[in-house]
């Protein structure tokens, strides 16, 4: 098992998305002890762009930093950086690509992994219960408009922060995915994109989601066209969430093996594999509703302020 | 506890207790003439479970999994969704649900009657060795599969894999048929059937559908078939 969790707020972009699906995992939590994580997303941006780093364990923290600082020379302006238990948080003013960023500072044979990087995405996790997410990394006070959230039972890979999730789309910048199954189809997945070139920082199935759906965006399809394709591309029993700045989602194999309820209200979405965690967090509102297999959905943040909400429902 | 002209009504409350606690207060109170009114769900997981009595049961909100399984006997009315497993194994008595259920509602049920004002989700009624499961809205992927006795009727559509490999299990639809399963097929609802449904309808204040088809197996994959033999040789 895995929990698995996500809201977006119909109503406004600076919504407390940390604290709410703190609340949902620590509602999940039972379903996967080892780790947890969430990938929020902020509504406004000023043009810099934020990279979750984790350092080497093999170096103390400030060379580590310093490398860091060294590697994003002209690629990118640093205007701050802040360590958060294994990682550093550094805003950017980026002048290269998210691929750039990857490139510069995951060199082969070294340990640096970008664990994120977007304009809106903040993407945090570690091992252990829900509850450490907060004293860590502040998740508590992160705002935002929509997020995703985990929580890892383990099986068959092993349990640290890279193998935790959520899964940042390794670099195409502000994609995240949650991933609660197996992909069954992992191997010949992973064997066809290293062919092309990706490397892969885990030996986690659920990975390859975002790898896929990057992939997908690289050929030029919409996120949708890329999801739809999911539904038969991906083997195994998944149901996933993924998010961008604009939309967030889900997407169930075709047996629907893995558990998902939704809840939608005038004021928010809420998504989680048991509607205990909607409701820890969220309170009564809102019928659940779980969907079939074979299906997917994606909901559209609101725009601007002062947009409709009409344009809630994609 | 309070006292009316329906019988004595009392409350209990679910909240953050532990739900071993919460059934074993519920199954202590169980009494044919009593309401019992549990508060505050939460959607909490196992609520109402192994209620071996009659009584009534009402649920102020949405349940977890498995609520109600291994009910002999009692009614339980959930006034919101319930996820997973809802009512398995029921032997006798009545689970009502009043929003959606989650996958596999009604699972193995051997009696009693499952009513879901909303929709289920995949595997509704797998493997039913008897009882009802009167769906009010649709139905998800593989519904009635290997039902060896009892009904379900879907008032809306129905998901792919309909009825599959059904032994005795008959399914009625009111709505779409995306795909029927292996070896199941329709035929005509007899007299008796007529009267039986408009029994369930009328019982559970739910519009018959204009027109109910029915889907029993076509017993092809009841006996095994020599001819096969070399297929399974190799699929086996």
């Amino acid at each position: 098992m895995c929990g698995i969790a996500g809201y977006l707020s119909k109503t406004s972009t600076d919504e407390p998305i940390g604290r709410v699906l703190l609340d949902m995992l620590t509602g999940l939590a039972r379903r996967g002890p080892d780790s947890a994580g969430m990938a929020c997303f902020r509504g406004g941006t000023d043009g810099t762009s934020v990279a979750w780093v984790r350092l080497p364990t093999d170096l103390d923290p400030v060379t580590a930093e310093a490398i860091v600082q060294e590697r994003l020379a002209g690629l990118a302006e640093v205007r701050s950086l802040e360590r958060h238990g294994d990682t550093v948080r550094l805003q950017l003013w980026l002048d290269g690509s998210a691929r750039d960023v990857s490139r510069a500072l995951e060199r082969p044979g070294e340990d640096f992994e970008v664990v994120s990087l977007g304009e809106h995405l903040e993407l945090v996790k570690q091992v252990g219960a829900p509850g450490g997410l907060a004293a860590t990394y502040g998740v508590a006070q992160m705002r935002g408009s929509h997020g995703i959230g985990h929580t890892r039972l383990s099986t068959e890979s092993k349990v640290d922060l890279s193998h935790s999730q959520p899964f940042w789309a390794h670099g195409a910048a502000d994609i995240a995915t949650v991933h609660n199954g197996h992909i069954t189809n992992y191997d010949r997945l992973r064997r066809i994109y290293e062919q092309q070139g990706v490397r892969f920082f885990t030996e986690n199935d659920s990975e390859v989601i975002g790898v896929y759906l990057a992939d997908q965006l690289g050929r030029g399809r919409t996120l949708e066209q890329a999801v739809a394709n999911s539904l038969d591309d991906l083997d195994g029993s998944f149901t996933y969430l993924v998010a961008t700045p604009d939309l967030i989602g889900y997407a169930r194999d075709p047996f629907a093996l893995k558990p998902l309820v939704t809840v939608e209200t005038d004021t928010y979405v809420a998504m989680a594999n048991e509607e205990i965690a909607i409701r820890a967090a969220l309170g009564d509102a809102g019928v659940a509703h779980e969907p079939s297999g074979h299906v997917y959905r994606l909901w559209k943040r609101r725009a601007s302020p002062a947009a409709d909400t009409a344009d809630a429902a994609a | 506890m309070t006292v009316s002209a329906e019988g004595t009504s009392v409350v209990v409350e679910v909240g953050d207790r532990p739900i071993r606690d919460v059934n074993r207060e519920i199954r202590s109170l169980l009494d044919p003439g009593r309401t019992i009114t549990v508060r505050h769900p939460g959607a909490h997981h196992n609520i109402g479970v192994a209620l071996l009595a009659p009584g009534r049961v009402v649920l102020e909100g949405s349940a977890g999994y498995y609520c109600g399984g291994m009910n002999d006997g009692a009614t339980i009315e959930i006034r919101g969704s319930a996820g997973w497993g809802v009512a398995e194994g029921m032997l006798s008595g009545t689970v009502i649900v009043d929003g959606n259920a989650g996958s596999s509602a009604a699972a193995s049920i051997r009696g009693g009657e499952v009513v879901v004002r909303g929709d289920c989700a995949a595997r509704a009624g797998v493997s039913m060795k008897g009882g009802l499961l009167l769906i009010a809205g649709n139905a998800g992927y593989m519904t009635g599969f290997m039902a060896q006795k009892g009904v379900i009727v879907i008032c809306g559509n129905a998901g792919e894999a309909l009825a599959d490999s059904m032994y005795e299990g008959v399914v009625f639809v009111g709505g779409e048929i995306a795909a029927l399963g292996n070896d199941a097929v329709i035929e005509a609802p007899t007299a008796d059937d007529e009267l039986k449904l408009a029994d369930a309808f009328t019982r559970h204040g739910i519009a018959r559908p204009a027109r109910l088809r029915k889907i029993v197996a076509g017993r092809e994959l009841w006996n095994f078939e020599h001819s096969e033999l070399e297929t399974w040789r190799h699929a086996l």
